[in-house]
């Protein structure tokens, strides 16, 4: 997160052929995490299949409609941000500035929903300790909860940046939004695994 | 091993200098300390006693008493308990590039205080449990239960300090103008140590893959902890070599001592 490189930083050419977004330190962490995730998701599908109709049955306890809620939150809240990485490029720090404070504010509400979906849960008894599906929902969901707010706290540090410097640093830039595009990704995968697969 | 042998041979032909005329020989011995504990630490634990790969938290009562009142595990946890003052010496040398770096003091701070922590809790609080066990004789086996579960709760769960200790490393190395250690290494550290809290789920799990010994809560943990471990010693070896010596803090001292 470091700016010290900003004003050296080269800009994107126009053929993006062979152009890495971001610095590639953020590219050797989502590859770390990518390989952790997979390897939950991995270890999830196994045990499923040792146990498939006791998952079936707990399944039934979520809440599909708040999953479909989170699930657009997060794509549109990505789709933000891809515009405002777009303009931060052009040179437009008020617009970028703008599109990444409304990728904050909808983001923000991911959370929010989190908590009105497990609070109930939890109150009815549907803790991790009830059985193994409910487990591995709370600490694959919990870790990616974890992901979501890093993502937002990184998203308000773009932001002073957009705020306080005339020509954003658009490694730094790409770099933040490359993590929220893995947030993304990680979510509708989770969303398959736990609420849709059958 | 050839990477350390190749490691040890350059820190003696460091600046072609006899080893112990180095104005960083503190950093060195404080450095070479580690393999010697993790060493112990691995012989102790594994052939030795037996205590690691952790046993089953449904290990049978038989099972536990037999365990417990082993001698090698007292003799195990005898070993330790003098053995784990090194790991203050192994971070000292990670304390001392941290104060290196272009960071708030805060964070080196932080990760000295979650290391000692760490090590109290996740580390001295277990070696008493084991060790209790054989000391004397008669113990009922409901009370060796409860120190065979205390021992290993933690043990394995108590990383929350390690969580708060690596982290601190983390964020040091990310905000770190200087480039101290390189950046990648700061991104690896985090992940790191974030996959360490869920640990914690063997709290409510006593059996199964969350469970102390289960594969999500100890092997896949330790499968990201034990490359990590090895990457982040050889970085700081680099750093250390790296050091200019007009930096170190004992400059001073070691200058006057060279011209005596």
């Amino acid at each position: 997160m470091t700016t010290t490189a900003a004003d050296t930083t080269p800009r994107p050419p126009a053929g993006r052929a062979g152009y890495m977004p971001g610095e590639p330190g953020m590219w050797f962490f989502i590859i770390g995490d990518l390989f952790i995730f997979a390897v939950y998701f991995v270890a999830y599908m196994i045990y499923r299949g040792q146990q498939p109709e006791l998952f079936l049955h707990s399944q039934q306890f979520l809440s599909p409609g708040i999953g479909v809620i989170n699930t657009l939150i997060l794509l549109t809240s990505s789709w933000c941000l891809a515009l405002g990485t777009e303009a931060a490029r052009k040179g437009n720090s008020a617009a970028a500035f703008r599109l990444l404070a409304a990728t904050f504010a909808i983001g923000a509400l991911f959370p929010l929903l989190k908590m009105v979906e497990w609070v109930p849960k939890l109150a009815a008894g549907h803790s991790p300790g009830e059985n193994l599906f409910f487990m591995y929902y709370y600490v694959m969901t919990g870790l990616h909860l974890c992901h979501v707010l890093l993502g937002l706290v990184i998203i308000g540090f773009m932001l002073r940046h957009l705020r306080h410097r005339a020509s954003p640093d658009i490694k730094f830039i790409e770099a933040g939004a490359v993590y929220w595009h893995m947030v993304d990704l990680l979510w509708l995968v989770l969303f398959a695994l736990f609420y849709l697969m059958r | 091993m050839n990477i350390a042998t190749a490691a040890l041979a350059g820190t003696l032909a460091d600046s072609g200098r006899p080893w112990y005329k180095s104005p960083k020989l503190d950093q060195y011995i404080c450095f070479w300390s580690v393999p010697v504990f993790y060493n112990l630490f691995g012989l102790v634990f594994v052939p030795l006693s037996w205590m690691m790969p952790p046993r089953s938290p449904t290990n049978s009562i038989d099972g536990v008493v037999a365990f417990m009142q082993s001698p090698n595990l007292l003799l195990a946890t005898t070993i330790l308990i003098l053995c784990v003052a090194l790991s203050a010496v192994g971070n000292a040398v990670y304390m001392s590039q941290m104060r290196r770096m272009a960071v708030s003091p805060v964070l080196r701070y932080a990760f000295v205080v979650g290391a000692i922590t760490g090590a109290i809790v996740g580390c001295l609080f277990p070696m008493f449990c084991f060790g209790l066990g054989a000391f004397r004789e008669g113990y009922d086996p409901e009370v060796l239960q409860l120190l065979y579960d205390f021992g290993y709760m933690s043990f394995i769960g108590c990383l929350g300090c390690f969580f708060l200790n690596w982290s601190c490393l983390g964020l040091s190395i990310l905000l770190d103008e200087k480039q101290t250690l390189p950046r990648w290494l700061g991104y690896y550290t985090i992940w790191q140590s974030v996959t360490e809290i869920f640990a914690m789920t063997l709290w409510v799990s006593d059996s199964g893959p969350f469970a102390w010994d289960g594969v999500m809560t100890f092997w896949f943990n330790m499968l990201l902890y034990v490359p990590w471990q090895f990457i982040v010693y050889f970085c700081i070896y680099r750093a250390i070599r790296q050091q200019p010596e007009s930096e170190l803090d004992n400059a001073p001292y070691v200058g006057g001592a060279a011209r005596a």
